[in-house]
């Protein structure tokens, strides 16, 4: 077996997922400033250019910084496995991921195809070298479990979604809409909701709930089947979509039920939990799993309407969900990462986790982005006030980078003032 | 036949019902909390002597691929002694504030520590003492108990 590149020893640099935290935020508030300058009707239509541009704002700019920026610190802690040149493959994917999103929802923006075809390069050519670094790493796993299973399940996924996607964003560059456009533009929506994004909370939570908060463990029998019961549904979801398209709910009604299965399982399992002590992250698991269950059945039930709700359901599945999800992750994550990585450096007089982050801030910050999210799902129905809620969404963001620039900053003023006896040349390696 | 990965897999676990009773008691200010902390202390600094004791010698000698990995776990052990001493204090004082902000700073170290040696370094102590494992294990009580 080789060994090579096994490593817990080795905990990537703390730049590589502070930089993706750390824009996340910015791309949420960038998309709050579409949805405010947006015409409300424009919006509710999800192939409308305006609509794929706030979207991708979120689901890229957002989602996947925050996905990969995690991916890329617990890979060594979940899996055991390091990505070789990790630092340089983070910082490279990260400025063609950068620069392709702001690409992308630019050019759909203004309308500018030459912009929109540098996108689809620059944001394949991130997306495929991060993805594949990754999915190359995996190699050395040295035992595979449950949630290492979904993790490589779900970056297959993202390989795949990004070759759709490229193919989506340059047809738009090159101004040439096949007639296949729409229905590949629908499997790379849900095989991103539920393939990449679905599969992978599903396989970390399997590892994070018990263990963070002291949760009763997943039944064997979900942890074994779930990711094989969404793979065969989204596959099946597929062919029925190829070939008989009048079937497709039934492959949607299996996906559906898995996921509204963990969904409830992943509330049952938060509110069981030894550890009584709440905060702003189990607020964010509990809003999750309630906006899950709910899109599922709307999801579901949406087909029956000849999907005219669709704009809706990802409201509830992507701003409830998984926004939720990686918000709550943003918080737990960020404030660990500058403690762990200063404390190895030899600094002892540093402010714990709790003192990182203003807990009234985190506080507001979540009371407003649920205000905004329930906001945005009436808004569907009647837009008046889809603007004061986009105000209220773009004041949620900037709490949320401000909360997670407070930790950043207390390691950067750390590392420049040094409070106290520096004995990092004695300490391991954490940059 | 004994299993390295299942002795100290279950161990952390037990940890961390301890870890969850003693912040339950912190935050009802019950008058058990010292002796509940007292227990969890002694559990937790015994698991990392039966590691560093008896696990992690022989298994450094027996992969040559494992010695980076021991280096930072004992590296974290060090790390979460430090916490775990500034809680004592915490507790002793019935400081709330103070104790949950060390004890949610504990806690998440832990965690990521318990997986990454769950995941790795007793993955690998099966593959290489796996036929020892009786023995090995009986070391490690004797150690800590």
């Amino acid at each position: 077996m080789d060994f090579d590149g096994l490593s817990v020893d080795q905990a990537p640099p703390i730049t590589a997922p502070l930089r993706f935290f750390a824009t996340a935020p910015i791309f949420a508030i960038l998309a709050g400033f579409f949805i405010f300058f947006s015409d409300a009707a424009a919006l509710s239509s999800r192939f409308a250019p305006q609509a794929i541009a706030v979207t991708h704002a979120i689901t890229i700019g957002f989602f996947c910084f925050v996905m990969f920026g995690a991916l890329v610190q617990m890979l060594p802690v979940l899996a055991g496995v390091k990505i070789s040149n990790v630092d340089k493959v983070s910082k490279l994917s990260y400025i063609l991921l950068l620069a392709g999103t702001l690409g992308m929802v630019f050019g759909l923006w203004f309308e500018l195809q030459k912009l929109l075809l540098i996108a689809s390069l620059l944001l394949g050519g991130g997306f495929l070298l991060l993805i594949t670094a990754m999915l190359f790493a995996f190699r050395t796993v040295v035992h595979i479990n449950a949630s290492i299973r979904a993790m490589i399940t779900s970056l297959i996924f993202a390989l795949l979604i990004t070759l759709l996607g490229v193919h989506l964003l340059a047809s738009y560059g090159i101004g040439k809409i096949g007639a296949s456009h729409l229905l590949f533009a629908n499997i790379h929506s849900v095989w991103a909701i539920f393939g990449f994004a679905g599969i992978l909370i599903v396989g970390v939570a399997f590892h994070i709930l018990p263990m963070f908060y002291v949760a009763p463990k997943f039944e064997p029998f979900f942890q074994r089947f779930a990711v094989l019961i969404a793979v065969a549904g989204l596959v099946l979801w597929l062919i029925l979509n190829l070939f008989a398209d009048s079937y497709a709910i039934a492959a949607k009604s299996i996906i559906a039920s898995l996921f509204m299965v963990f969904a409830i399982m992943a509330w049952l399992k938060v509110s069981a939990r030894r550890r009584k002590v709440s905060d702003i992250t189990i607020w964010y698991w509990k809003s999750a799993a309630v906006f899950m269950t709910v899109g599922t059945v709307a999801w579901v039930v949406n087909d029956f309407f000849d999907e005219k709700y669709t704009v809706f359901v990802s409201i509830l599945v992507g701003g409830g969900f998984i926004f939720s999800v990686m918000s709550g992750m943003l918080y737990k994550i960020v404030p660990f990462l500058v403690w762990f990585h200063l404390n190895a450096k030899g600094y002892m007089s540093i402010p714990t986790m709790n003192d990182m982050i203003n807990k009234k801030a985190t506080k507001w910050q979540f009371a407003l982005f649920i205000f905004s999210l329930i906001g945005f799902a009436l808004s569907f129905f009647v837009s008046q006030f889809l603007g004061f809620f986009a105000l209220t969404f773009i004041v949620s963001m900037v709490l949320l980078e401000f909360n997670i620039i407070s930790a950043v900053l207390i390691y950067y003023k750390t590392i420049k003032t040094k409070p106290d006896f520096d004995m990092s040349m004695f300490t391991m390696k954490a940059e | 036949m004994s299993d390295i990965k299942e002795f100290l897999t279950n161990d952390h676990r037990a940890c961390d019902e301890e870890f969850a009773l003693l912040e339950e008691a912190v935050a009802a200010k019950n008058s058990d909390a010292p002796k509940l902390y007292e227990k969890f202390s002694s559990d937790l600094t015994n698991h990392f002597s039966m590691e560093e004791i008896v696990l992690f010698p022989m298994l450094g000698q027996a992969s040559s691929v494992a010695g980076g990995a021991i280096k930072a776990m004992e590296m974290e052990h060090e790390q979460m002694r430090t916490l775990l001493s500034k809680m004592r204090k915490a507790v002793e004082s019935m400081d709330k504030e103070s104790f949950f902000s060390l004890s949610e700073t504990l806690m998440i170290l832990m965690q990521q520590h318990n997986m990454k040696e769950e995941q790795l370094l007793y993955t690998l102590a099966e593959q290489h003492l796996g036929e020892d494992a009786d023995h090995i294990v009986r070391q490690m009580r004797s150690v800590a108990y």
